[in-house]
């Protein structure tokens, strides 16, 4: 078996190899932002998940017309291919992508690997910040068949559809009311949403260069724990960051027609009054 | 220091170590731009880990609030003052750079002035504008285990 939709997938030979394509935009999303200036890959400018890409004042993204001046000025037309990549097997590269797929970017991709697999083949950092002549864009109405929100999570939960917690499993049983590192972002209350099964998004990826794993592995991994493809499907973790990666192996991968990411995720279902919870 | 009215027989335990006052007057002056180069440049001074606490984690003091694994170590000097070690990974340049504004403003200071910062000394920095809230917590937690570090060695007797 191979990948469902191979072509939002490339190699870091093939970003090397167009590094300075007109038509490609490399775009750097990570986890801590000060790596892109350390050193990043030649071409690329950078997209910071909270500062970039978040609603400055309400808990939300960007608006449609924020993100189209945002992607003028990364000097993106309707055109371009967009690649993403970044640290932590791609979370935020991942996240990223899920937003230009909401306001209906063609041609988005993920650099298998990302940053870690770059940098273990001793391939070009710069410094440099490059500049592109800005464009106009237009952005589509919002995709919300892959954004769920949450009365519609309650309702699938009360459904009993497949719902898949993708936090660790400390986080799943309640047990740590946020990762270990990230106090100022937990919730109230611990557990799971009623129904979730806990698959930790890790496990979709190969540990020793970030890559994805094979698609066999990948099938099994998530049809062993009941989340098949003629499911609906709801992906959701702490902030929607991890989830983003599972939502992007579930749709692109392997290619399962129906797969959201319940971005308000476990801060906003642990702090939600009368919401059920499962321990 | 400069205290106003400070009897001088008695601690003021307000006040920082002049080189961490001066790294916080610094970052209270700066654009938010100023304040990420002024962070990837700590970061790229980050001295590396002296041979003898090469993999020593177990010797270490473990600082579980950040999102990445970080120790530390402090070492008492004849002067009286402590060294503190840091072992971080290369690929988190914030917190190496938050780690280095530690080291640089309190390396040299006795336990009792590294146990006399308040723990929200980096108010005046206002880093919230260029640092997430989640890493400004790991901050946190690197200043609290230095003072672990200051307690042990004040329980230490001195050499």
């Amino acid at each position: 078996m191979t990948y469902a939709h191979p072509e939002y997938l490339v190699e870091t030979e093939w970003v090397a190899a167009h590094s300075e394509d007109p038509k490609v935009r490399i775009l750097e999303s990570d986890e801590d932002p000060l790596l892109y200036s350390i050193g990043h890959i030649p071409g690329a400018l950078q997209v910071d998940w909270f500062s970039t890409l978040q609603h400055p004042l309400r808990r939300d993204f960007l608006t449609r017309e924020q993100f189209e001046e945002l992607a003028s000025e990364l000097g993106i037309s309707n055109e371009t291919t967009v690649v993403f990549y970044g640290d932590k097997s791609n979370w935020f590269a991942c996240y990223a992508l899920w937003l230009f797929q909401y306001y209906g970017h063609q041609n988005l991709k993920i650099m298998n690997g990302g940053r870690l697999k770059w940098e273990k083949e001793n391939r070009p950092l710069v410094k440099e910040v490059p500049s592109y002549q800005k464009t106009t864009y237009r952005a589509k109405e919002p995709d919300k068949s892959i954004r769920a929100f949450r009365d519609e999570v309650l309702r699938h939960s009360n459904d009993r559809k497949p719902l898949v917690d993708v936090r660790s499993p400390k986080e799943y049983t309640g047990e740590l009311l946020h990762m270990p590192n990230y106090p100022q972002e937990g919730a109230t209350r611990g557990g799971h949403i009623p129904g979730a099964v806990n698959i930790p998004w890790a496990m979709a990826v190969n540990e020793a260069d970030s890559t994805f794993k094979s698609a066999d592995e990948l099938r099994t991994l998530y049809e062993d724990r009941d989340i098949k493809p003629d499911g609906d499907v709801v992906a959701y973790c702490r902030i929607g960051e991890r989830s983003s990666l599972t939502w992007f192996v579930l749709k692109y991968l392997l290619g399962y027609p129906n797969v959201r990411n319940y971005d308000g995720s476990w801060t906003e279902w642990g702090n939600l009054v009368d919401a059920p919870i499962e321990k | 220091m400069g205290q106003p009215c400070g009897r001088t027989d008695r601690k003021v335990t307000m006040s920082l170590p002049a080189k961490l006052q001066e790294i916080v007057d610094d970052f209270a002056s700066m654009t938010r731009e100023d304040k990420l180069d002024t962070l990837i440049a700590y970061a790229e001074t980050f001295p590396p880990l002296p041979d003898w606490l090469k993999d020593k984690r177990d010797r270490m003091e473990p600082v579980p609030e950040c999102m990445t694994p970080v120790f530390l170590f402090g070492e008492k000097q004849p002067d009286g003052g402590i060294h503190f070690y840091f072992d971080i990974p290369p690929q988190s340049p914030t917190v190496r750079g938050l780690a280095t504004i530690l080291a640089n403003g309190l390396n040299g200071s006795t336990p009792e002035e590294v146990l006399s910062v308040p723990a929200d000394f980096y108010q005046p920095m206002n880093l919230q504008e260029a640092v997430s809230s989640q890493r400004l917590n790991g901050f946190h937690g690197v200043l609290a285990h230095m003072k672990q570090e200051a307690v042990r060695l004040l329980e230490k007797p001195s050499e």
